[in-house]
């Protein structure tokens, strides 16, 4: 049985029985999941490669359906409404749900241009509110000390670290209430990751973030609450403190003490 | 030993290397040594006069050029979008199920040779346009759609490649910021494969300048800059084509080795154009 704390802030996300089977596939890859993640605050998702953590992560903002024949079960519930259904609106759905990958995925043109793409997909045209948002949002993700000289330049030409950082600027400048991040740091370096790490703590004051990550420390150091997944179950989730100083559950305690994964 | 046997393999492969070099090099001198009593006779001015009259020894090459350009400008404004669709569809918007059937079938149709392209195009072709347009049939119309016709799989094939080579990561981060699939086709597909379309758009150009079969069976060979689209005329490897075997005065034979010249400089100048793009996108690329 799963130990699923019950979290005392107001749910940025929940999913209710989730279920989710890839095309073709006999069984499901994600087993009846009901997890809440708490409003402003950093949920991370840990477990061995192939349990589902990212299967989970995108069906938050409906990936999945890029690709035919995948299938949903259950509810995830956003703004009280769940999001599974026919009816949503996938386009305004990944403009309030954001998403970060695992290799910086600069766009192949400036730098302005990057960070303006979504909000000009957003309608928004007016030069000085693009300026003054893309501004913004390079300064939120703290890196504008570094672009404001370059703006024009392919943003390709930038460095990894810079470049997933302006991935994070260019998702929130279309002010996103929930971020995604697949493994952000897995193509970084030690000191770019360090920085990734220290926005993500900080950006969490605007917006509910949910990251997946392969590094326990990393869980450990930025999250409030940890999920433990195994095998397409969520096996635990807990404050981060209380999961990795006195896990609830048997597998997780094995999986944090290194006993396997 | 090793050592020898690595010298030899660089000398080897060097020497096959230079005689490439070495060929083009031989044919631009035939060429050159052929067309030398035309280029004595006329000079420059031969690419400006277009009046060609063997029987009074007059030779110019304009309409010849003027025919090459134009059918192949037809044929690349005919080409071009279309292949773009095609790649489009192929890339991005066709179900699994269809993507290979079709995009087997557009190379299949890259691989026909061009005679067959020239025979469908006058008795096929000819007399729609006849019917449609008036006039002969034969003429610039039906060189350019058939020259697309032509060119076009091909360039839908390597135009399809390079918006293949668009990273999944890349379209997902598009979409994950609210994109729509058009907006992911125009601002991320098209600016990712740019250098790749344009490089097949060049290639495809390469090809059109220099198609000979296809275009002599309904371009006409007349030497007259053409006032109607529906004009019979001429271009440079269709003249070549139609007229060495009459060829028999000196001045003429050179006039036609010149003609030959020019058209291996345009061929020439388009392919390291088509060169330079491929290059700019290696850099790029990193």
């Amino acid at each position: 049985m799963a130990t699923i704390i019950n979290i005392k802030e107001e749910k940025a996300l929940e999913t209710k029985k989730f279920e989710f089977t890839y095309a073709g596939a006999p069984e499901p890859s994600l087993k009846n999941i009901s997890m809440p993640i708490a409003k402003n605050k950093v949920t991370a998702l840990i477990g061995p490669s192939g349990c589902g953590k990212t299967t989970l992560l995108r069906s938050f903002n409906r990936m999945h359906d890029l690709y035919p024949g995948n299938n949903y079960g259950g509810e995830i519930l956003f703004e009280g409404r769940n999001i599974l259904t026919e009816k949503e609106d996938m386009i305004k759905l990944r403009t309030q749900i954001g998403m970060i990958f695992q290799k910086p995925t600069a766009f192949p043109m400036s730098i302005f241009n990057n960070v303006a793409y979504g909000l000009r997909l957003k309608g928004i045209k007016n030069k000085t509110e693009l300026a003054d948002r893309v501004e913004k949002a390079l300064k939120d993700a703290a890196i504008w000390k570094e672009t404001k000289a370059r703006l024009k330049d392919d943003a390709n030409g930038m460095s990894g670290g810079q470049q997933q950082r302006l991935c994070i600027a260019r998702a929130i400048a279309v002010e996103p209430e929930v971020l995604l991040f697949d493994e952000p740091t897995s193509a970084l370096d030690p000191i770019s990751t360090q920085g990734i790490e220290r926005l993500i703590i900080e950006l969490k004051e605007k917006v509910s973030i949910l990251i997946v990550t392969h590094n326990m420390q990393q869980a450990a150091r930025v999250s409030d609450y940890t999920g433990f997944m195994y095998l397409g179950d969520l096996i635990e989730l807990g404050k981060t403190e209380e999961l990795f100083v006195t896990p609830a559950e048997k597998l997780t305690e094995e999986y944090i003490t290194g006993k396997f994964g | 030993m090793n050592k020898f046997l690595d010298r030899f393999f660089h000398l080897s492969t060097l020497s096959i290397a230079l005689l490439t070099l070495l060929i083009t090099g031989a044919i631009f001198g035939v060429l050159f040594e052929e067309a030398k009593p035309a280029i004595d006779a006329f000079g420059f001015e031969f690419i400006t006069n277009s009046k060609w009259a063997p029987n009074l020894e007059k030779f110019g090459a304009l309409p010849a050029i003027v025919g090459s350009i134009m059918s192949t400008s037809l044929a690349m404004g005919l080409a071009v979008p279309v292949a773009i669709g095609v790649a489009i569809f192929l890339s991005e918007i066709a179900p699994e199920k269809l993507k290979n059937p079709v995009g087997i079938s557009i190379e299949l149709l890259a691989a026909i040779p061009s005679v067959i392209y020239g025979m469908w195009g006058l008795f096929y072709f000819v007399p729609i346009i006849r019917d449609a347009f008036g006039g002969l049939g034969i003429g610039l119309l039906t060189a350019g759609i058939v020259l697309a016709v032509m060119i076009l799989p091909f360039m839908a094939a390597v135009t399809r490649d390079a918006m293949n080579t668009t990273p999944d990561i890349l379209k997902e981060s598009a979409y994950a910021l609210g994109g729509t699939k058009w907006d992911v086709v125009k601002d991320i597909v098209i600016t990712y494969a740019k250098a790749g379309i344009i490089g097949a758009a060049i290639l495809a150009l390469g090809r059109a300048v220099g198609e000979t079969m296809a275009v002599t069976f309904v371009m006409g060979n007349v030497h007259k800059i053409p006032s109607l689209i529906t004009d019979p005329t001429t271009s440079i490897p269709v003249a070549l084509a139609n007229e060495f075997a009459e060829a028999d005065e000196d001045l003429y034979f050179s006039s036609l080795f010149y003609l030959a010249m020019i058209l291996f400089m345009m061929s020439f100048a388009v392919i390291t154009f088509a060169k330079f793009a491929f290059l700019k996108r290696g850099r790029s690329a990193k």
